[in-house]
């Protein structure tokens, strides 16, 4: 068994060609794949990351941006830690559609689920949307808020080092026991099945 | 010797020594004259010698004369030999020239023959003919039909090429006639004569063409069927059952893997083009998979989507259906697959996986693949509408009722969830087994959480139904063989325990009065007959046993589930990382059971919690020193204990499994173990009580040997220490504790002493 004591799933979402997988693959292989063809479906990947002396393994799923895939890539919410909610930042329709993805994540996804807004492509010259109207975006919806380059691997560790640091705060909140120690076997067994942000490893 | 010698030897003063002297001279000179002798003697061999050796000397010197004579001549030879050789290289090489002239000779004899040959085959027809006098055409060396031209000769290519494309287009004539009348035959004949005109794609173009124009023959035939079935369907009403749709696109399917299936039977040298035939034949394959799947969204999507008044059942059918059709179509692509890795098999490794990525793109690019992925996403939204209409259903139909036994729900909803995973998986598509594996964990875990949250307030078995909820929950969320779902249930589960009031949590551990009947000690009157059951408690004690059973039975479904559905899934899986996603739910399995056992567990405490009071009661009763029973038989006293476990033993082998009641038997003995040594600790005995607890513990440990083998142990530890009780003198305590002690040699020491 691989070594590790936090398991969290992250899932991509947003728009066909905003740059999920390009993400992905700069965070998981380092590599920015020029010409990269429309995801088919859900594609999963798996880095360990160390925190604060810790293994903490991410399961990133990729999902396909394209509205035909929608009903496969749903199912993918309810299980997610964090969703992270990707636009590109040189085309404005992108940027149009996050209200609609909110609610698709509202719909389907747990409430407590960590959110992140994410506008990527800042490597281009042609921006659409300035920074601070996505800020504005996240701020009102109660997400975190990062614009990233895959190309210029600008701010990716980051943004996975960030959710990893955050999810584990989380998980590490909700394993302190709640219940005093009369309910002995529901709480001990509970913790080590997990709560609804982790699965714990014991 | 000499004269010095001589005169000191002998005394040459006086006579006699002179005389001697004399003697000796005379003796010397005599030996002197022998030697010279011997040596004038050996004079003449010598000289003899030296004549020889001097003969000899002349003959060496004409040997040496004739052996250099004799190595000049082998100089000589080996420059001739020299001379030789690179003659006779001179002359293959010469040879080698005239046998390449002569070929390329017979090449130009052979391509005027050719031209005429050509010229002949196509006014006699014989096409076999003169694709062979092309063939040939093909097979000479250009350096010969170049070097003709360089001697200033009419280019002799041009006639046989000017035939070679007479022919062809009398082929491309001949084989669209043999189309257009279906002659198959004609039509195999012909196409094979175009990979010998060097023409091989021409003839798959054409060969594809004319399959193409059967391949929309027979799509359009199907999809008439699927038309006129479809009205009929409707006509008939919605809940038509055959699987028209899904037929008729298996029939469109079929006639594209059919027109495929010719297109391979390239001959030999034309192998690997089966790529460029399926390029055109696909579309046509696409066009009717469309019509289909176009018909079937008006005649059953858009009204299933709408019907909801119909319910799952409606569903059901064409849920059915669309997974029919994506495995059809999952096939048709492996079929693809298969082939051209057939037909490329005679080609080198580039080949092959220039072949192999050809029909990829051809798969990932054509209509046929969209068509498949909308049709995933109807079957999905479906399936989904389904699940939530089934389990709420299942949830309705379980809702606890007084006076029921059991509940169906882990039941029904481990049969909705394998039927909806088996379907599922039956698409044949990874993404769609792991979206309805999510589906199907996720979903389900909203409604009964919800639902079991409102029993839970409603009834004091409520924490029955919580674990039966978190059974049945983890396993959907095991069965669906795919991690997010079993942790996202798993985490519903904990979160769904977690958020229950420690109070109201505390107050539903209690297990109903009487869950397991347990006569009370006759000598305890405190703690006589329990209060009588109403019916209502009645019921729900059985309903309790029911839940904890199911608990116990819904763990067992969600192993065997979970690896159901990771074994059947695996066998879609195409690489690597499908295999992970699968391996990814497996890993989840272990939390999952944990999360069952401790739902289990929690029914058991409930249960043991319960029996506990009239174990402590029976326990103080068989270590109470002052009731010595002298008006009961001593045997009755004694059996009394016994008598109560069994009526125990027998109720909960009736409604536990075995595992279980086992549990509970060991459970409560444990306790009434414990308690009853404390106790003895408490008392002080006489010998009279204390043979009479001696003789209870004796046969409580005889009972525990026969009926709960797992709490003997115990129980012979409790039977030691009555025995050390009923000792009529401490020396014989070592006896008591034979065969092997189980107390703490303290623990004697103070049992002893009373």
């Amino acid at each position: 068994m691989e070594d590790y004591k936090f398991l969290f799933k992250v899932v991509l979402v947003g728009n066909a060609g905003v740059g999920k997988t390009c993400l992905v693959r700069r965070f998981t292989q380092g590599l920015f794949p020029p010409g990269q063809g429309a995801t088919i479906g859900v594609d999963f990947m798996i880095k360990t990351v160390e925190v604060d002396g810790e293994k903490v393994k991410l399961q990133i799923w990729d999902t396909a941006g394209q509205e035909r895939f929608r009903s496969i890539t749903q199912s993918y919410y309810r299980s997610a830690h964090a969703l992270i909610l990707v636009y590109d930042i040189s085309c404005q329709p992108t940027f149009d559609c996050l209200p609609d993805w909110l609610r698709e994540i509202e719909e389907y996804a747990n409430n407590k689920v960590l959110r992140i807004l994410v506008g990527n492509k800042t490597d281009r010259e042609d921006r659409e949307i300035p920074r601070h109207i996505g800020e504005d975006f996240a701020q009102r919806h109660g997400m975190y808020f990062l614009e990233t380059s895959a190309k210029e691997a600008e701010n990716v560790e980051r943004l996975f080092m960030e959710i990893a640091v955050e999810l584990m705060e989380q998980a590490k909140c909700k394993e302190l026991p709640k219940y005093d120690g009369s309910l002995g076997p529901i709480n001990g067994k509970t913790t080590s099945v997990g709560d609804t942000s982790c699965c714990l490893r014991s | 010797m000499s004269l010095t010698l001589l005169l000191e030897k002998y005394d040459v003063s006086t006579e006699e020594g002179l005389q001697k002297a004399l003697l000796e001279i005379e003796k010397e000179e005599v030996e002197v004259d022998e030697a010279l002798a011997g040596v004038l003697s050996r004079a003449c061999t010598l000289e003899g010698r030296l004549r020889t050796a001097s003969q000899a000397y002349t003959k060496l010197g004409e040997v040496k004369t004739d052996a250099q004579v004799a190595a000049d001549m082998v100089d000589r030879t080996a420059e001739l030999a020299r001379d030789v050789s690179a003659k006779v290289r001179q002359l293959d090489l010469a040879r080698s020239r005239v046998a390449e002239c002569q070929r390329r000779v017979h090449d130009l004899i052979d391509l005027q023959l050719c031209s005429a040959g050509v010229e002949a085959a196509i006014k006699a027809h014989d096409y076999e003919t003169g694709a062979a006098h092309v063939a040939r055409y093909l097979s000479m060396e250009p350096g010969s039909l170049q070097a003709a031209r360089a001697r200033g000769a009419p280019d002799p290519r041009h006639t046989m090429e000017r035939a070679a494309a007479t022919l062809g287009e009398h082929l491309v004539r001949k084989f669209e006639e043999a189309a257009k009348k279906e002659d198959e035959a004609a039509v195999e004949r012909l196409f094979r004569l175009f990979p010998q005109i060097g023409r091989a794609d021409d003839g798959v173009d054409l060969l594809a063409k004319y399959l193409l124009t059967q391949v929309e023959g027979a799509v359009r035939r199907a999809c008439v069927v699927a038309g006129g079935a479809g009205a009929g369907a409707a006509g008939a009403g919605a809940g038509a059952e055959a699987a028209v749709f899904a037929d008729a696109l298996t029939r469109v399917l079929e006639a594209g893997a059919a027109a495929a299936e010719r297109a391979r039977r390239v001959p030999p040298p034309a192998a690997g083009r089966l790529p460029r035939a399926l390029r055109l034949l696909q579309p046509a394959v696409c066009a009717g998979a469309r019509r289909v799947f176009a018909a079937q969204r008006a005649a059953r999507l858009d009204n299933a989507a709408n019907a909801t008044g119909a319910g799952a059942l409606a569903a059901e059918p064409v849920l059915a259906e669309l997974a029919l059709s994506l495995s059809r179509v999952r096939l048709y692509f492996d079929f693809l697959r298969r082939k051209t890795e057939a037909d490329a098999s005679t080609l080198d490794e580039a080949g092959k996986q220039a072949s192999a990525e050809a029909i990829e793109k051809i798969i990932a690019e054509c209509e046929l693949t969209r068509i498949a992925q909308d049709m995933l996403a109807h079957y999905l939204q479906l399936e989904r509408y389904f699940l939530e209409e089934s389990v709420s259903k299942a949830l309705k139909m379980a809702t606890p009722q007084a006076g029921s036994t059991t509940s169906s729900l882990v039941d029904d909803v481990f049969f909705i969830a394998r039927k909806v995973i088996r379907r599922g998986v039956s698409t044949g598509s990874v993404d769609g087994a792991c979206a309805v594996l999510n589906e199907a964990g996720a979903l389900l875990e909203r409604l009964p959480a919800a639902a079991l949250r409102r029993w839970l307030r409603a009834s004091v078995c409520s924490v029955c139904e919580c674990a039966a909820c978190s059974v049945s929950v983890c396993r959907r969320g095991v069965s669906p063989g795919s991690v997010d779902a079993a942790c996202a249930v798993l985490n519903e589960a904990g979160a769904l325990l977690e958020r229950l009031p420690a109070a109201a949590l505390r107050r539903w551990l209690r297990a109903p009065p009487d869950a397991l009947p347990l006569p009370p000690p006759a000598a305890a009157p405190a703690l006589a007959p329990a209060p009588r059951l109403t019916k209502e408690l009645d019921a729900q004690r059985a309903l309790f046993l029911a839940h904890l059973n199911e608990a116990e039975a819904g763990g067992e479904w969600a192993e065997r589930l979970a690896s159901e559905a990771v074994a059947e899934a695996g066998a879609l899986c195409r690489g690597e990382r499908d295999a992970a996603k699968l391996a990814s739910c497996a890993a989840g399995l272990g939390a999952a059971a944990a999360a069952f056992r401790a739902a289990h567990d929690l029914g058991l405490a409930g249960l043991r919690a319960a029996l506990r009071p009239r174990l402590l009661a029976w326990a103080d009763a068989l270590a109470d020193p002052g009731d010595l029973a002298e008006d009961i038989e001593e045997d009755t006293d004694a059996d009394a204990l016994p008598a109560a476990l069994d009526v125990l033993a027998e109720s909960a082998r009736a409604q536990l499994s075995p595992q279980t009641a086992d549990a509970v038997l060991l459970g409560a003995l444990s306790d009434l173990a414990a308690r009853a040594e404390r106790r003895l600790l408490h008392h002080t005995y006489s010998r009279e009580a204390g043979l009479v607890v001696e003789r209870r513990a004796r046969r409580l440990a005889g009972w525990a040997g026969g009926a709960a083998p797992a709490a003997r142990e115990r129980c012979a530890r409790l039977a030691q220490a009555a025995a050390l009780l009923a000792l009529e003198r401490l020396q014989h305590a070592h006896h008591a504790l034979q065969p092997a002690a189980r107390l703490a040699p303290a623990d004697a020491r103070i049992l002893a002493r009373r």
